[in-house]
């Protein structure tokens, strides 16, 4: 194995769902070694949630579970039960970061504080990733990705079409697990700013992730507008920025289209072979633009029907106005351009099979992302990790075993 | 499968460990179809208890487990949702036979004592396998395989070896789960009697096996000998006093002989031909025998420790006098015995691989023993049953799995 | 209750079975409502009739020969001699089961033999109980608990750690358990045949019976090529887990313990002693690898209170505790007389007497057959007359022929 970015960072995942794991993941594609330590019986709770393969429930084929958890090891751990505590300590001991994305007060009840854990091991960068953070009177909240989601202000001003009235509609929170998926993506993000922290001093800190924050921070532009310009906002209807980008039907899908300026309308206007209607009065300017967008989109759109999505994208691009096709999952599994990019990527695993995973969105050019070994069977590593490094022998495991413990 | 002894009958198991699952286990392997629920993630207890290949914990691999559950479906159900409660109703509905081990309290709370499922299915045989029984004051007794074989008072009277004092050591249980299989074996005896009895009357019963009194059912020659000779005992060191059937070492092991016995005692001297100490009075008459055996068995042990196993068997088989050797399982599972009768069979497991396990104790002529299918993994037949036997999508399988409930 | 049936009412069952393991599996068809009737001679009594006689039985009726055979029919039948054995045909000719655990093929020498049977009655049951089956390189050979235990793998396997071999709690219990899974084998095959209306053949081999309950070894064995040890009262995982001397005399307590929560509870019922805080004690892997000084520490609680103190306070606490009963206790037990284990045997010459029942209960429902323990040929009459139809005088010639003796 050549060294990748992350080699030689050890590090403890104590996390179950999305937000935890998928800063885990982060880490490990890039070559950390990442011990994943999961209940015995059910393990993470993500292998309960599909999909799966011709939707017959499986923990070993969650395709959340599966993407969320490859180049990881995995262990089987009860931390509640003295034994198993004692053995996470011992795993914790030797570790450069810990993950954990539990509720402070079981942390605390378990006697897994930062206060505590630093004790053991000085240097240790805990990373907690939780609803509301570690302090503040929300932060024992019951929650998960939805009530984030809301908390942070994403789905009020989460905008949808092709409903009447908006404020009819619930807010709206993101697709499957966005707001999770954002908060670990912070979560990896600062935790190697901890890293680098500690290269100067030595010493590890508690970092503390709040993930209605890193949503929160998502909105900074909204947030601006508000502050400085105390601008409102209001349930928005369509995707429709000022200006006329946005999603324009095609006769065999749907285009997402961008324009700005005005630059961009004339090219774009004469991209569409100069149509007499735009030249009128009604489209003279951006501000009029976006008064009578409504019968211009209706122009446009009799345009963009009597085409297919390739065409107009090809006829925008040739005039140098974004623009391009609205793709389903599958259309983007399997397009052109991904595929260039070698973005998705085969993974075999022993339970699942081959399937196909989004790989990373960036490329390093001396560390490149890549698969060591697909997501771990649930504690298909207790004898590498307990036996071979903590020095447990098999009957301790056996008798770990039949008490419960791993 | 048409043809054995048992098709046809339908039984729900809804039993974990040893004393159920055994039941379960002879009504599976005579052809009963047994659809074993187990819940979900750690699924039945006996597949954290070895033993295990290599030592290494794998709940698809402990030797108990894959013995204990042959023949069955395997289902998940978390009886304690709602949903599970009334999955498990669904199924009871469907069943000619209920065998459970579940503390009667709990039953009661969960809703499944036998006057309300036998509401929803009058014809239900209901097989209750508990330590202590339905009723009684020990009736909610927390209990195991050890405190049940106690309060039998098998243990009491389990005789010891090799050890200077049997009264220094505590009473003594059986090798394994003696006590729980045995309670697992009453309540097959005390099922199919139920069976029979439902098939002519048409309606059901509640059957309420209690391990203590399975048990206590073995030492009936005891209890027997109190009542009437008003005998009492003593620990036993070594075998009963007065009994002259023994152990004997011998050069490369241990033999079982009966030459003490009245009927046997002249034989066995002449094929030991006819030692002088034999002739001294002590040795003459059975009672004097009896009451100077210590000296006869060490004076016979003499000869068997220069002779083999192989050789002192010999000798015993060719003067009709019973003798085996005492077998370690491996030598059993070697023994010309174990081969001429078939004893053991290869069974083809899809995670454990080709183990050999023990067959059912007895053959029938008609409807032999058979190995449909090995020991279910956790959640194997879900699809099988829930989908195609109760309606359910595959769809709400994947509601239930992510909701903990399968 | 009385007016419900028991399940193997209007089966006969014709009895040629003797001592333990035979007669118990009868035992249990005639609790269940079967007409057993054990065929038995004067010449040749069931031996366990005269074992272990003291003064107090009568000498035809041992405390052990009544344990195991109430509620069954006795007669007399010389079956070496060929009229007699006719006579054993035409009984069975009426009958549904046979059983049988000769010490080898005395069924096929005398005749009656499994096809011989099926002609005198197409969809007879023939059960066979032996030491090592009716095929096999033993099969002529009679079966003893003692050996049958030893080949069977049972007596390596019981014992203390380190201890020497040797059966288990001596008296029969490879018979007793045996008997059960011989007496399952008849209700299955009663329960196919009344599907389809054909008998068998049932082969049963007691040292197989022993290794059907000792897999745990038996698997380690085919799967790790192992073998194992005497544990004596150890758990696979459960520590402490064991037998701890109480006050009395040779008394003891049963405690078991699965995890932390439990150990809680066990300490705080204990009074929370010094010695739970140590390091080696405080979680279930380190009180599993200190079990023999654990034991130690906890045999010093039990010792000052009795057995059924001990029981009652860990109980309440939610431990699994339970006091280890001698013969005297279990015939005494509480729990036992509440549930009705014990019934009442009329016992001609003898007394009333408490005896074992059978682990066989139905909530609410018929009670078992427990009538006493027959004498020698008790039943004749209704054998031979009542059954065979005979005639007093046809009976009287078959009495001198010595065909019924």
């Amino acid at each position: 194995m050549s060294m990748q970015a992350l080699s030689s960072l050890k590090i403890v995942e104590w996390a179950e769902g999305v937000p935890g794991p998928y800063c885990g993941k982060l880490l490990a594609d890039l070559g950390a070694e990442v011990t994943k330590v999961e209940m015995p019986g059910c393990g993470d709770r993500a292998r309960k949630r599909g999909p799966f393969p011709d939707d017959i429930p499986h923990p070993e084929r969650s395709g959340t579970f599966l993407y969320l958890n490859t180049n990881k090891l995995g262990v089987t751990l009860d931390v509640r039960s003295r034994t198993g505590a004692e053995v996470f300590k011992r795993l914790i001991e030797g570790a450069d970061i810990l993950i954990e994305n539990h509720p402070p007060s079981d942390v605390a009840r378990l006697g897994f504080s930062y206060e505590n854990l630093k004790k053991v091991n000085p240097a240790l960068v805990m990373t907690s990733i939780t609803a509301f953070g570690q302090t503040g009177p929300y932060c024992d909240y019951s929650t998960c990705n939805l009530v984030s989601f809301h908390a942070s202000g994403m789905a009020y001003i989460n905008p949808s079409d092709g409903v009447d009235d908006i404020e009819q509609e619930p807010p709206l929170m993101g697709p499957a697990n966005q707001g999770d998926l954002v908060a670990g993506l912070t979560g990896a993000l600062t935790t190697m700013s901890a890293v680098f922290a500690r290269r100067m001093t030595g010493l590890g800190q508690h970092v503390d992730l709040s993930q209605q924050e890193a949503l929160v921070s998502m909105t900074r532009h909204q947030l601006g507008n508000y502050t400085v310009e105390q601008f409102p906002w209001l349930r928005a209807k369509e995707a429709r920025r000022p200006g006329v980008s946005e999603v324009y039907r095609c006769s065999n899908g749907l285009v997402y289209l961008i324009c700005n300026d005005e630059r961009m309308w004339e090219r774009w206007v004469e991209a569409m072979g100069n149509p007499e209607w735009a030249m009128t009065e009604l489209f003279a300017d951006r501000a009029l633009r976006r008064e009578n967008w409504d019968a211009g989109k209706a122009m446009v759109e009799e345009w963009t029907m009597e085409r297919t999505v390739e065409e107009v994208v090809r006829l925008a691009e040739a005039s140098r106005v974004p623009c391009k096709a609205i793709n389903t999952v599958r259309e983007s599994v399997h397009s052109e351009l991904l595929a260039d990019r070698g973005h998705f990527v085969d993974i075999h695993h022993g339970e699942a099979g081959n399937i196909t995973y989004p790989g990373a969105p960036y490329k390093l050019s001396r560390t490149p992302w890549q698969v060591n070994r697909p997501a771990p069977l649930l504690g298909e590593h207790n004898e590498e990790v307990y036996c071979g490094r903590l020095g447990f022998t098999r009957q301790d495991l056996t008798v770990m075993r039949a008490q419960g413990v791993i | 499968m048409s043809g054995q002894a048992l098709s046809g009958l339908k039984v729900v198991e809804w039993s974990d460990f040893v004393s159920g699952p055994y039941c379960g286990k002879l009504l599976a392997d005579l052809g009963a179809e047994v659809i074993k629920v187990e819940r979900p993630g750690t699924g039945d207890k006996a597949r954290s208890y070895g033993p295990f290949p290599q030592d290494i914990p794998h709940p698809e691999k402990s030797g108990l487990f894959l013995y204990l559950n042959t023949n069955k479906l395997g289902v998940t159900l978390d009886v304690r949702t709602a949903t599970g409660a009334q999955i498990l109703s669904k199924l009871v509905e469907q069943a000619d036979v209920l065998v459970e081990n579940n503390p009667p309290r709990e039953v009661e709370e969960l809703g499944f004592a036998y006057k309300r499922l036998s509401e929803i299915n009058p014809r239900l045989v209901m097989a209750s396998i508990t330590p202590f029984g339905q009723t009684g004051p020990y009736r909610d007794y927390r209990s195991c395989d050890l405190i049940s074989f106690n309060a039998s008072g098998l243990a009491f009277v389990n005789p010891s070896d090799g050890v200077e004092d049997p009264e220094g050591q505590p009473p003594l249980k059986g090798p394994g789960h003696q006590g729980d299989f045995v309670a697992g074996l009453s309540g097959a005896v005390a099922t199919m009697a139920a069976v029979l009895t439902s098939r002519v009357t048409g309606s059901g019963q509640h059957v309420d096996v209690s391990e203590q009194e399975a048990l206590a059912s073995i030492m009936r020659s005891y209890l027997g000998l109190h009542a009437i000779e008003a005998m009492t005992w003593k620990r036993l060191k070594g075998s009963i006093p007065g009994m002259v059937s023994d152990k004997y070492h011998c050069a490369d092991g241990m033999v079982y002989l009966l030459c003490g016995q009245d009927r046997f005692w002249a034989q066995w001297m002449k094929a030991m031909g006819d030692p002088d100490w034999a002739q001294n009075e002590l040795f003459q008459d059975r009672i004097s025998r009896r009451e100077n055996w210590d000296a006869a068995k060490a004076m016979i042990e003499e000869w068997t420790r220069e002779r083999t196993v192989e050789e002192v068997v010999r000798t015993a088989d060719a003067s009709r006098v019973p003798c085996r050797p005492i077998n370690t399982v491996k030598a059993l599972a070697n023994s010309e015995l174990a081969a001429a009768r078939d004893y053991f069979v290869d069974v083809d497991h899809k995670e454990a691989g080709t183990v050999k396990y023990p067959v059912g104790p007895f053959k029938l002529s008609q409807t032999p023993w058979r190995v449909q299918r090995p020991a279910p993994l956790l959640g194997e037949h879900n699809e099988e049953v829930y989908c195609n036997r109760l309606g359910y999508t595959r769809q709400e399988l994947t509601v239930m799995r992510a909701g903990g409930v399968i | 209750m009385s007016t419900q049936k028991l399940p193997l009412e209007g089966v006969r069952v014709v009895d040629f079975t003797a001592i333990w393991a035979g007669p118990h599996v009868t035992q249990w068809l005639a609790v269940m409502g079967a007409d057993v009737i054990k065929i038995e001679s004067n010449i040749r009594p069931d031996a366990e009739r005269a074992a272990f006689i003291r003064t107090t039985t009568e000498p035809t009726m041992s405390a052990v020969f009544a344990a195991l055979n109430y509620a069954k029919k006795a007669c007399t039948l010389n079956m070496t001699n060929p009229k007699g054995r006719d006579l054993a045909r035409e009984i069975i000719k009426v009958s549904d089961v046979v059983a049988e655990n000769f010490g080898g093929a005395v069924m096929d020498r005398w005749g009656l033999g499994y096809p011989e049977l099926k002609r005198l009655k197409s969809d007879i049951i023939l059960y066979s109980g032996s030491g090592f089956g009716r095929t096999g390189p033993y099969s002529e050979l009679p079966a003893f608990a003692g050996i049958v235990e030893a080949l069977g793998g049972m007596c390596l396997l019981n014992g203390y750690l380190g201890s020497e071999p040797l059966p288990m709690a001596t008296r029969g219990y490879a018979d007793l358990t045996s008997a059960q899974h011989g007496a399952y084998a008849i209700l299955a095959a009663l329960y196919h045949r009344s599907k389809t209306g054909e008998g068998q053949h049932i082969d049963l081999s007691m040292t197989e019976v022993v290794g059907a309950l000792l897999p745990e070894a038996i698997m380690d064995y085919t799967m790790n090529d192992r073998v194992p040890r005497p544990q004596g009262n150890r758990d696979v995982a459960m520590a402490p887990h064991g037998c701890y001397r109480c006050q009395g005399d040779d008394e003891w307590v049963a405690i078991a313990i699965s995890n932390d929560e439990e150990w809680r509870a066990f300490c705080n019922a204990m009074g929370n002693p010094e010695w739970t805080n140590e390091d080696r004690f405080r979680d279930g892997l380190s009180r599993w690898k200190n079990q023999e000084e654990l034991d130690q520490l906890v045999g010093e609680w039990t010792g000052n209170r009795t057995r059924f103190e001990a029981t009652d306070i860990l109980q309440k606490a939610g431990v699994m505790a339970g006091p280890s009963l001698k013969v005297e206790d279990v015939a005494h037990d509480p729990h036992l007389a509440e549930r009705g284990f014990f019934v009442e045997l009329d016992q001609p010459g003898i007394g009333v007497l408490p005896m074992a029942g059978l682990p066989w209960k139905v909530v609410d429902g018929p009670r078992g057959d427990y009538e006493h323990s027959p004498a020698l040929g008790e039943h004749n009459d209704y054998v031979f007359k009542e059954l065979l139809k005979m005639s007093d005088e046809e009976m009287a010639r078959l009495q001198e022929e010595e065909a019924i003796l």
